[in-house]
């Protein structure tokens, strides 16, 4: 073990061993350590208790780590009469394990809640590990991304290990992008890492195209038969796309009373605008009144609005949203449909 | 970190009935409160949640400031349980005013149908209590029934200062006499551009119902009003106030950061809008 050891140091690069080991250390520092598991061909976060076994799975995880640092419910605040007393729902987590494609929903999400105090808490307390295994499968990898290693300066993550698998054994870069990172690698005793500075979201070479193709497209050319016919009769409003997507945020605030008189939670809970009472205001008038509609203000949430806020787009190319569709409505057929100009039937917003 | 969410407590200084189902709040201002016309606060009450509410009074007082609530959900019929020497949390101000400034070298036309009217009142009172500042006001305001007509009281007020026209869609009393009282006239407020002459190269801040927009906009741009001197305040549905939720989404814009006041120019194009 000792010479195994002292073989590894000498090339400098973790080997499976010393990255179980190292899942083991974070284990003990009292972690929760989640990470994607595959159990019956169903590749899901789980909590992981030791490192046996451990590998990296290339294939994308069935819910991506939203969840983890925007809960579907949490108590902002606890209510007393009229005193607000604000929670504090945070604990250590590491996220293990995301892949690039997901990465890139956290540089939004840090984006959205950078102002907000629960979610800047969480992070405080949550190590973010990326891995490079990008997923093959077409439907989770729509727009085709891949991993170079230029993409990490344009990534959010404390450590980010790179996966290199040769003939006869796997290495494991490893490069840091926070000092909180750094630290922890530090204290585990591997110095070997390299620091990527985070240089925002944008390439050098600008603005992602497809971004700015979707986002003319559906600005100027509103397809009425594809939002009114084709989507609008076909979505039936399940919501189940927004649970599931890593950049779905929308979000409604609520109180919720105690049995206790005058004590209870103001809570929050991610919303869905497929939900027929996200657009309606005092005295039930709604602004989004029919499924065309509904669907019309997701896509253009995720392809005009935050591509017009961030600069960025607001969808990753998961595909996670076709997969869970249980009427078969696919974001790639969609987007395809946008680019396609000949068929379209233009009609002017009067 | 500092937390947006966060309410202040702020007591209720007076409480008045105003038409015949909204009330009209004083709230003793916090310190550094500061607001303009056409900004508003979210008025948290636990348990009931919150809702966001115009801020209609002057803006140049200091110690207080007004808002006036209908009672038409949960959250405001509770509001309406409330007495005076009670507290509730705030927090805001917040969104974009009504760009004031502008007005100080033109003319302006003040457009209110219902409850718009509520956003507009900092503005008249501002000119009202500055009147030398500005140029030539007028007001249009439209609601339905001499029931729902807000601030009554100051209409004498108001008419010493600037060109007031009133319509009142049913004009009818429980007589079933029109209301001599109000100077008003029946029809809708867009009927009142054919009695008013508005004036030529004027700015309008319009704040009403959808439906409104869409007839009064009809009838500036056959005035000849360019798309950027009209004015017009949003009403969405609000959870965060803080531009972050997306309930409120309009375009590309989120109303209660980047509104609720927009210029037709800015939203034109945006379907849905109005």
């Amino acid at each position: 073990m000792l010479l195994l050891n002292i073989i590894v140091r000498y090339f400098f690069i973790m080997t499976i061993i010393e990255l179980r080991k190292f899942i083991d250390f974070l284990i003990e520092r009292d972690y929760l350590v989640w990470t994607p598991v595959k159990k019956d061909n169903f590749v899901n976060y789980e909590r992981l208790n030791g490192s046996d076994n451990f590998q990296f799975i290339g294939e994308a995880p069935f819910y991506s780590f939203k969840n983890f640092l925007v809960p579907c419910e949490e108590t902002l605040f606890n209510y007393k009469k009229d005193e607000l007393t604000e929670i504090d729902n945070s604990k250590d987590q590491v996220i293990f394990g995301i892949n690039p494609v997901d990465l890139k929903a956290l540089v939004l999400l840090n984006h959205i809640f950078e102002k907000d105090p629960w979610y800047q808490g969480r992070m405080k307390k949550t190590l973010i590990i990326g891995q490079s295994l990008i997923p093959k499968e077409p439907e989770h990898n729509i727009f085709h991304y891949k991993y170079e290693e230029d993409v990490l300066e344009h990534l959010q993550f404390d450590i980010f290990i790179e996966v290199q698998k040769g003939v006869f054994n796997t290495k494991y870069f490893f490069y840091t992008g926070s000092e909180k990172g750094q630290k922890i690698l530090d204290e585990y005793g591997y110095s070997e890492y390299e620091n990527i500075q985070f240089a925002g979201p944008i390439k050098e070479e600008g603005q992602d195209k497809n971004m700015i193709k979707y986002r003319d497209s559906l600005k100027n050319n509103y397809k009425k038969e594809l939002w009114e016919k084709d989507l609008g009769t076909k979505c039936i409003e399940c919501g189940k796309c927004s649970a599931i997507c890593p950049t779905c945020f929308c979000f409604d605030i609520k109180d919720q009373p105690d049995l206790k008189n005058g004590a209870g939670e103001r809570k929050r809970t991610l919303s869905s605008c497929f939900y027929s009472d996200f657009s309606e205001i005092s005295g039930k008038y709604k602004f989004l009144n029919n499924t065309a509609e509904r669907i019309y203000f997701w896509y253009y949430h995720k392809f005009v609005k935050i591509p017009d806020e961030f600069s960025i787009p607001g969808c990753v190319g998961c595909g996670r949203c076709a997969k869970v569709c249980p009427v078969g409505i696919n974001i790639f057929k969609v987007l395809s449909e946008l680019d396609n100009n000949e068929e379209s039937i233009q009609d002017t917003i009067s | 970190m500092k937390n947006q969410y966060k309410t202040q407590l702020v007591k209720i200084l007076k409480i008045e009935e105003e038409g015949s189902e909204s009330k009209l709040f004083t709230i003793k201002a916090p310190k550094d409160f500061k607001f303009k016309g056409g900004q508003f606060i979210q008025v948290s009450l636990p348990g009931f949640g919150e809702a966001p509410f115009s801020i209609c009074s002057d803006p140049n007082q200091k110690k207080s400031f007004e808002i006036c609530a209908r009672k038409t959900g949960v959250l405001t019929s509770e509001l309406h349980k409330i007495k005076k020497g009670e507290s509730v949390g705030i927090r805001g101000p917040y969104g974009a005013p009504f760009p004031i400034k502008l007005v100080e070298k033109r003319d302006l036309l003040l457009v209110a149908g219902g409850l718009g009217i509520e956003p507009l009142r900092p503005i008249i009172l501002e000119i009202l209590n500055n009147r030398k500042k500005y140029q030539k006001v007028q007001l249009l305001y439209g609601a339905c029934e001499e029931k729902d007509l807000l601030f009554s009281g100051e209409y004498e007020k108001w008419r010493s200062g600037l060109e007031f026209f009133l319509t009142l869609d049913k004009p009818k009393d429980i007589s079933g006499n029109l209301p001599k009282k109000w100077k008003c006239q029946t029809g809708v407020v867009t009927d009142l551009f054919d009695r008013a002459k508005i004036y030529r190269n004027a700015v309008a801040f319009l704040c009403g119902p959808p439906v409104m927009y869409k007839f009064v906009i009809k009838k500036l741009k056959e005035l000849e009003f360019k798309d950027e001197d009209i004015y017009l305040s949003l009403e969405r549905r609000m959870h965060c106030g803080v531009g972050v939720c997306n309930h409120c989404a309009v375009g590309s814009f989120s109303v209660c950061k980047d509104g609720p006041v927009f210029s037709w120019e800015r939203i034109k194009d945006i379907r849905g809008a109005i």
